[in-house]
């Protein structure tokens, strides 16, 4: 028998017993509606954190540090015996190994590097705002990124590559609402103050008495005072709100040169002086990152390139995304046994027909192909109303869904492909002819003349 | 020519042991009409079977067209089955749910006759039985003549050389066997299809060309009619 034919005839026996046939293959849906979903999920935020990274990190960009539980990898970030190392970094209360000032040097000594940008802790006491007065805030900052763009929404940034000038600052959108300022134009330009403190050195027994001896009680307690700078900062633009920005939201921007004379101020006198947790290096156009990135891990540096976080990222969305896809699987092995028992019925129902069909010179071959291409057509359906009920659903959340976990407008979580669903109807397919394998074969074996005994 | 030498057929295994047929032998002639007679149980359905190649019997030979068909392989005999033979059984086994056409397509199907022959084949098959109006009909909506008539065009669609019919009219009214029973006889004329039909109905077989008589399983005797040799 022809292919077509048995295809034909598979189909029209199915709409034949169209309840049986739909509530079977609803058990497949369920397998392949979570499955479409969780292949729409692991795609949107493989998209997603695709966006972040390329809006946030230049693609010849190096991460270096040179503690490896900065990225995650080998020790806890707390806690723990660890090492002491004299080159060694404390933020937020935690010690990590800091790259030194000959580590710098070396990076960027190397021919393939374009740029060397150490990130600098700066942190200060506290911040006023000219057009704030008697107000006292703290926030996070960082050094503008020149490769990085946000949009503005009052004042200017220079052209792309171009830092901002020494004494301006880039104010995020959403300190205004905090700051209740209305008038975005006139608070471009207006001052900003950043207040740094440093503790006081520690004073040795022989300089405690020097002091007493020469400036008295009032000289002990200047020189104990801990030293503090008054940076005065202009504003130069405001930046406008982006979720794909991980940074412009929520700190201020100094220009480099500031940010490294701020964070020198800090360090100085410490061994945290030039050192730093974590430099970014932009490699040269035209070199591949990677091979930059494996020379400088011979000194001893730990390098992520841009593709690397990109995995990082991914990592997690896979091992979720395979959690998901699991729960599907389980589904589907739960319909494979509908499968079978159906299909199985089916062939204790027809054996008249298949009798018949032998009779009339049907192989035996032909017979079990019939039966196998019903079971894949039960998948096909499955499969289908599945995916589409998964691509409906998907739709209609996903603004819900951007909306409520703040992705930002066009970002969705849920994107649906159109090659991956194919495979999976196909897969269903396969699934649904494995299980109507003994079935099939049932039916393949019987005996005509038995067959047309049964009235 | 069909020949029959020297048949033996035993079903179960030892102490279940049946022989439903003992050393059967007979010639058919080509485009002959035979009737199979016999009382219930006395083994025509199994000569019947074991002719077709739908059975294979433990001795002997059934020769058709100078081919031992016991010699060969199963798929040569599905083979010739689905291009040589028709068969009409008494329940008629049409396929209660799908259209006429597609019940009558079926053996076409097995045959591998191409599609674009299947349709006229199929048209002339019903109109010969006289049900070419009803070809887009479920089969399960016919009535028992008309299913009959649909097992009659389905066996003889892809022009077969031997048609089986087994108890054709057990399941009719006297009035309709009659119609089924000239619509065979008429086929078998028309188109020198040889006509093999198993029956316990004298009448039947009494317009047949040669009536083989059996009793639990042996032939007992074998007599023709009219000019048949
Ligand atoms: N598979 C089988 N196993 C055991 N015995 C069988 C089997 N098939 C048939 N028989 C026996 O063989 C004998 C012949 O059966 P067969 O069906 O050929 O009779 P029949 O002449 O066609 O009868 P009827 O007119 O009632 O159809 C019967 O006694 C039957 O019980
Ligand atoms: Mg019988």
């Amino acid at each position: 028998m022809r292919t077509i034919d048995v295809i034909n005839r598979a189909g029209r026996s199915l709409k034949q017993a169209k309840v049986r046939t739909l509530l079977t293959s609803l058990a497949i849906a369920v397998g392949s509606f979570t499955l479409t979903l969780a292949l729409a999920a692991g795609e949107g935020s493989r998209q997603y954190a695709d966006k972040i990274i390329s809006s946030n990190i230049d693609p010849q960009a190096l991460m270096i540090v040179k503690d490896k539980s900065l990225f995650g990898e080998g020790g806890s970030m707390s806690g723990g015996l660890r090492e002491y190392s004299a080159n060694s970094s404390e933020y937020n209360g935690l010690t990590f190994k800091a790259l030194s000032a000959s580590d710098v040097k070396r990076i960027e000594e190397d021919k393939d590097i374009k740029k060397v940008t150490p990130t600098f802790l700066v942190s200060a006491r506290f911040v006023t705002f000219e057009q704030k007065e008697n107000k006292k805030y703290t926030t996070d900052i960082t050094a503008f990124d020149t490769s990085v763009r946000p949009e503005v929404i009052a004042g200017s940034l220079p052209a792309n590559g171009k830092q901002i000038n020494d004494d301006e600052v880039v104010v995020p959108e959403s300190f205004l609402d905090t700051l209740e300022i209305k008038d975005k134009q006139k608070f471009v330009g207006s001052g900003v103050i950043l207040h740094l403190e440093r503790p006081s050195k520690e004073l040795s027994k022989e300089q405690v008495q020097e002091i007493m001896i020469t400036k008295g009680i009032p000289g002990l307690e200047e020189a104990s005072k801990p030293i503090s700078m008054d940076v005065k900062l202009r504003v130069r633009a405001v930046s406008k709100k982006s979720v794909t920005s991980l940074s412009a939201s929520n700190a201020l921007f100094i220009s480099e040169n500031t940010a490294r004379d701020l964070s020198d101020f800090m360090t100085k006198g410490t061994s945290q002086y030039q050192s730093y947790i974590s430099v970014m290096a932009l490699v040269k156009p035209g070199v591949d990152p990677a091979t930059v990135k494996h020379r400088l891990e011979k000194h001893g540096m730990i390098v992520k390139t841009a593709k690397d976080l990109q995995g990082l990222l991914f990592t997690i969305v896979n091992l979720i995304q395979g959690i998901v896809i699991g729960f599907g699987v389980l589904a589907l092995i739960a319909s494979v046994f509908g499968i079978i028992n159906t299909q199985y019925i089916s062939v204790l129902e027809r054996t008249q027909q298949i009798g018949l069909m032998k009779a009339l010179g049907m192989r035996g071959r032909d017979v079990a192909r019939l039966f196998r291409y019903e079971a894949a057509w039960i998948g096909f359906l499955g499969g289908v109303i599945g995916a589409l009920l998964a691509w409906g659903v998907g739709t209609l959340l996903n603004p819900w869904i951007t909306e409520t976990i703040g992705l930002g407008e066009g970002n969705y979580i849920l994107v649906f492909q159109f090659i991956p669903a194919v495979v999976l109807i196909i897969s269903l397919m396969i699934v649904g002819i494995i299980a109507g394998y003994y079935p099939a074969r049932k039916a393949a074996k019987l005996d005509p003349i038995e067959a047309l005994r049964t009235e | 020519m069909i020949e029959v030498k020297n048949i033996s057929k035993v079903y179960g295994k030892k102490s279940n042991k049946f022989q439903a047929l003992t050393d059967v032998s007979f010639s058919i002639p080509k485009g002959a009409s035979v009737a199979i007679v016999g009382k219930s149980g006395s083994g025509k359905s199994t000569l019947m079977h074991v002719m077709s190649g739908l059975d294979r019997p433990d001795s002997g030979l059934i020769i058709i067209d100078k081919q031992n068909i016991l010699e060969l392989k199963n798929k040569a005999v599905d083979l010739f089955r689905a291009q040589e033979i028709g068969f009409i059984f008494q329940s008629f086994f049409v396929q209660a749910n799908e259209s006429v056409a597609d019940n009558v397509s079926l053996p076409l199907e097995i045959a591998q006759v191409d599609r674009a022959k299947r349709e006229q084949k199929i048209n002339t098959a019903l109109k010969s039985v006289d049900l070419f109006d009803k070809i887009k009909n479920k089969a399960k909506d016919l009535s028992g003549g008309q299913k009959q008539r649909l097992a009659i065009a389905r066996a003889i669609v892809n022009e077969p050389g031997i048609v089986f019919a087994d108890e054709p009219t057990g399941n009719l009214d006297s009035a309709t066997g009659d119609k089924i029973e000239d619509l065979l006889f008429e086929l078998n004329k028309k188109n020198k299809v040889t006509l093999i039909i198993v029956t316990h109905d004298s009448d039947l077989a009494k317009k047949c060309d040669m009536r083989i008589h059996i009793r639990d399983g042996r032939v007992t005797k074998i007599d023709k009619t009219g000019d048949g040799k």
